[in-house]
């Protein structure tokens, strides 16, 4: 009896599970692990499927943090974007959706939405992506703020235009829409920037040769530009435009900006760090410390411009406080000093143009001129004496003087002409030779001399 | 050591020496140099930025302001030497006693250009020198005026929101271009004409000592010598004149 029993329950037992079995197979993927197994072949569903619903007018969803989720796609605005022209398929992007009914949504609020999605980018556009990996947005995103932009907040997915010609340069419209895009979070510094001398020729004139947000904050790489790095490489940023000669002439802009910042006291100590450690503060000004960031102006602008001498010594007090109004000069405003614009340093400089070849070349000239006359006596000397000595020793020693002596040319020269003058020179030479033996004595002697002697010849 | 000369048995020589340079002049000496050389030093390194050395020396912050700080403080010893020396000269003119020897003349003028013709072979003769030849005269003149430019430019450009006050602008940028080169025109004369002339000319450590021996008093400086002594020095001698 309790034999039969147990073979009984067994059986259910086993009837049961392969039911089981037969109704997880019918019900697969709506677990996501055996999703996961299920689709690594690609999944082939055409888009002609999704917009059957997904094109209906007013299909939202309601999620459980209250937010409404829109759920329709334009599909001709799709068909027109870079992605539906190029065969793109909504699976492709929504990986996790499969079949109807979808799988059940774990999303809570719009942003995780769109969290969810962003890495399916990744596919095609593997570099964008690397790169957005090192920038701030993905900093912050990593630290917990939700906020930080992902890919789609910049590039709508459902109706992104194509932003590159075939070359990978910047189209012309998309250029002209980069700070709309930053404006969507970044709206103060958008307001700020339309009113620049840049942002106003974007936004006004439609100027593309202004730069745009990401001409300086980088694209998908940006950086925090709050740190020493970005600040220290702040004169080489403005200086890719500042010192194109061929873009500056069109707006009667200088081209020697840079030059001029890096040779006066502010910009070398800046280069400097620059160069060796990037990341070190420094309370040097920058570009953007005079000129401002987002809110540059024309140097002339009446109402901020630097031309304006108030303004600028307004600015030279933010560091130097004591400033007052002649100090603004000590700056040379990014000017090569001529006759007309800061006289003085011109002429200080004109004078030492003249005065170091003047000067110094004569004397150089003279000390190589003694030095040479002073070899020959030395070597012209010994010669009647050391005559019958081998020849090799002299020769050595005029090979070494010619080395020393630039203008040697009379030493070798005028050997057989000198024999007369040589007489006459033995003898004012005759002391130097004296001469040798007394000065090793003459600290010896030095000591020996009487203080009677020494009264008598320090009478100043 | 008196005792040895006591003893004047063997035909000695006995070499005089005669005084050259105070004890004062000889440390006024010391400081100038020692002080020059730092300002040198600390100086080269923040003209010339662009040499690896350079960027090596002034990587960070801290250490410009090391380096500025070792230049501020040779900057002020050199320039209490200056005005202790200005006030010497100050003081001994009062007094009637400054010796006018380093004072330029018409005869250094005629003394070079005798120099000239002898280094172009056209004398045999170098000219006779009082105490202090042209060469001497130039290089206290010299290094007096550079120690003046230095000084006013390095203080208007370590002071310019003060020195603006009273001058124009102008000034600041003109004073960093005149420190800046008058520094090397100053150094290149040291190295140059100062080097030559007491080191590979001939040894002239009398700044050190204090003393000339006789012998290159006699040589090198024969008018002071006959001056002081009333002989006639090696260039007299007949022989020696064309």
């Amino acid at each position: 009896m309790r034999l039969r029993a147990y073979l009984i329950l067994a059986g259910a037992a086993v009837l049961l599970v392969s039911f089981g079995l037969a109704f997880s197979d019918a019900s697969a993927g709506s677990s996501p692990e055996s999703e996961a197994v299920v689709s690594s072949p690609p999944i082939q569903i055409d888009n002609e499927s999704c917009f059957f619903c997904h094109s209906n007018e007013g299909l939202t969803v309601q999620l459980d943090g209250g937010e409404t989720l829109r759920l329709t796609i334009d599909p001709l605005a799709y068909e027109k974007s870079t992605h539906g022209s190029n065969g793109v398929t909504c699976v492709t992007c929504h990986t996790d959706i499969e079949k109807f009914p979808h799988p059940e949504r774990t999303t809570e609020t719009l942003r995780e939405v769109k969290l969810k999605y962003y890495t399916s980018c990744q596919q095609c556009h593997e570099e964008q992506f690397n790169l957005t990996l090192d920038s701030v947005h993905q900093r912050e995103l990593a630290a917990g703020n939700n906020n930080a932009a992902v890919c789609a907040d910049c590039h709508n997915p459902h109706t992104q235009q194509r932003l590159t010609n075939d070359s990978g340069e910047l189209l012309d419209y998309a250029r002209l829409h980069v700070p709309e895009t930053c404006s969507q979070c970044h709206s103060a510094i958008y307001d700020e920037y339309k009113q620049s001398v840049h942002g106003s020729a974007l936004t006004q004139d439609g100027n593309l040769d202004v730069p745009t947000c990401i001409d300086c904050h980088g694209v998908h790489n940006i950086q925090s530009p709050n740190t020493a790095t970005f600040r220290n490489s702040t004169p080489f940023l403005c200086a890719e435009c500042h010192t194109n000669n061929a873009l500056m002439q069109q707006y009667g802009l200088s081209t020697q900006v840079l030059n001029t910042y890096v040779a006066d006291f502010h910009g070398t100590t800046v280069v400097l760090f620059d160069k060796s450690f990037p990341d070190q503060p420094t309370n040097k000004p920058v570009c953007t410390d005079c000129h401002g960031v987002h809110d540059i102006v024309r140097a002339d602008d009446p109402k901020k411009g630097l031309s304006t001498r108030e303004n600028l010594l307004a600015r030279c007090q933010t560091c130097h406080p004591d400033a007052t109004a002649n100090f603004p000069d000590a700056w040379m405003s990014h000017y090569i000093p001529s006759t007309e614009k800061y006289p003085i340093v011109y002429y200080v400089n004109l004078f030492y143009k003249f005065f170091i070849p003047a000067v110094l070349g004569p004397m150089i000239i003279l000390v190589l001129m003694d030095f040479g006359r002073m070899m020959i006596n030395r070597f012209k000397k010994p010669k009647p004496v050391v005559a019958e000595e081998p020849e090799a020793e002299p020769v050595t020693e005029n090979v070494v003087a010619a080395e020393t002596a630039e203008d040697m040319e009379p030493v070798a020269e005028p050997e057989g002409k000198a024999e007369p003058e040589q007489a006459q020179e033995t003898s004012p030479a005759e002391p130097e030779e004296l001469n040798q033996p007394e000065e090793q004595s003459e600290a010896k002697e030095d000591a020996k001399s009487s203080d009677e002697e020494e009264d008598a010849s320090h009478d100043k | 050591m008196s005792g040895i000369t006591k003893k004047p048995l063997q035909p000695v020589q006995q070499e005089r020496t005669f005084p050259r340079f105070s004890i004062a002049q000889r440390w006024e000496h010391a400081v100038l140099m020692l002080s020059g050389l730092i300002l040198l030093l600390t100086g080269l390194p923040q003209k010339y930025r662009e040499f690896s050395i350079s960027q090596d020396l002034l990587s960070t912050p801290d250490r410009v302001e090391l380096i500025r700080q070792i230049h501020h403080v040779a900057a002020i010893i050199l320039a209490l030497e200056a005005v202790y020396h200005l006030g010497r000269i100050i003081y001994l003119m009062a007094k009637r006693r400054l010796p006018g020897d380093l004072l330029p003349t018409w005869q250094d003028v005629r003394d070079a250009g005798h120099m000239l013709q002898y280094l172009l072979f056209l004398r045999s003769d170098k000219p006779k020198f009082g105490r202090y030849n042209f060469e001497q005269k130039v290089t206290y003149w010299f290094i007096f005026f550079g120690v003046f430019i230095m000084g006013i430019s390095g203080f208007i450009i370590w002071f310019p929101v003060q020195f603006t006050q009273f001058l124009p602008g102008d000034v600041v940028p003109a004073a960093k271009l005149a420190h800046s080169t008058e520094s090397i025109v100053a150094a290149i004369f040291v190295l140059v004409w100062h080097v030559y002339h007491v080191h590979l000319e001939r040894t002239n450590l009398s700044m050190f000592t204090g003393r000339v021996s006789e012998e290159e008093m006699r040589t090198f400086h024969e008018k002071e010598y006959e001056r002081l002594t009333g002989q006639a020095g090696p260039q007299a001698k007949p022989g020696a004149k064309k």
